[in-house]
């Protein structure tokens, strides 16, 4: 009975249900909206988490992988001879940037630096390997935030701080000299040879460190100089130099 | 639009409630394995390199 008086309620007011209807699609299109803001909002967050937690999970694994791998290859290689250097040339130890060691790779390309190493650079200026016993630029780039943030702590570098390269056979130790906080991202001469802008002005054995700042964004370039200051020979243990311990 | 889903999907609400849960994983795992490494290169928060700007952009 009750149903029934119900029915012929809502049946008996024909005016209200058309306007009601109208009204429902506006709300019903505002909540979609609102959807998918919030989606948007949720999209955004996770984006968030995967560039700044994710992909050091996935790039520190690498690196650690792949230091492995370089680690190995210099216990089996025995002598003199050229050595697989594919897989990275070596090690450098930032003590003030508290982030261990970070395996170096040629090139700077985003697949090579995005396995959580340092690449030096091949292009535009071609960096000086320290192995080859010339005066000229070690220049490396690694990322500041994600991928395994290698230089995210470059700002803690100061003058005077060390910089150690480790290959198979020698300790190059570098002291840092210049630091350069911010410079246009098209700034190539920071990786001269002689790198002008550091105060450098004689041929030398340069260490270059460039990586991107403010945190988090890509607008300039950080640069940090070193100059080598002696280097050591590596012992049977490995026994680092003074400054690592 | 979540409110249209959950009412197509199968089931009682732990069931449902089970769906939705499977379907979020899903998407999460595609946006962190294809869709954000895509979109990456293409946002300017991680480019560390200096160089000749244009030539070179594709860093």
């Amino acid at each position: 009975m009750a149903t029934g008086t119900d029915h012929e309620e809502r049946t008996g007011r024909s005016g209200p249900p058309p306007a009601r209807r109208g009204h429902g699609r506006v709300a019903a299109a505002i909540s979609v909206f609102g959807e998918l803001l919030i989606t948007a909002g949720l999209l955004l967050a996770l984006f968030v988490v995967y560039s700044l937690w994710w992909t050091n999970v996935m790039a520190d694994r690498e690196a650690s992988k792949q230091g492995d791998n370089v680690r190995r290859d210099w216990a089996a290689a025995t002598g003199p001879g050229a050595l697989d250097t594919k897989g990275g040339i070596g090690f450098l130890h930032v003590p003030a940037m508290k982030n261990g060691e970070v395996l170096v790779e040629k090139g700077t390309d985003t697949d090579v630096l995005n396995h959580g190493v340092a690449g030096y650079y091949t292009d535009p200026v071609k960096a000086t390997l320290p192995g080859t016993d010339k005066d000229g630029n070690f220049t490396l780039a690694a990322h500041r935030d994600g991928h395994g943030a290698k230089f995210h702590n470059i700002d803690k570098l100061k003058t005077g701080d060390p910089v150690v390269f480790e290959t198979k056979d020698t300790w190059y130790v570098y002291k840092v000299f210049a630091e350069l906080p911010e410079t246009s991202k098209y700034n190539v001469d920071v990786l001269q040879p002689v790198p002008k802008e550091s105060g450098a002005k004689k041929p030398g054995r340069y260490i270059t460190l460039t990586t991107c700042t403010p945190v988090y964004t890509s607008k300039y370039r950080y640069i940090v100089w070193g100059e080598l200051v002696r280097t050591e020979k590596v012992d049977a243990k490995r026994t680092p130099p003074a400054e690592l311990r | 639009m979540y409110g249209w889903i959950w009412r197509h999907l199968p089931g009682n609400a732990w069931l449902r409630a089970f769906i939705s849960l499977a379907m979020v994983l899903v998407i999460v795992y595609v946006l962190f394995q294809y869709v954000f490494p895509w979109a990456e290169p293409l946002l300017p928060f991680n480019d560390v390199t200096v160089d000749q700007g244009m030539g070179t952009a594709v860093r």
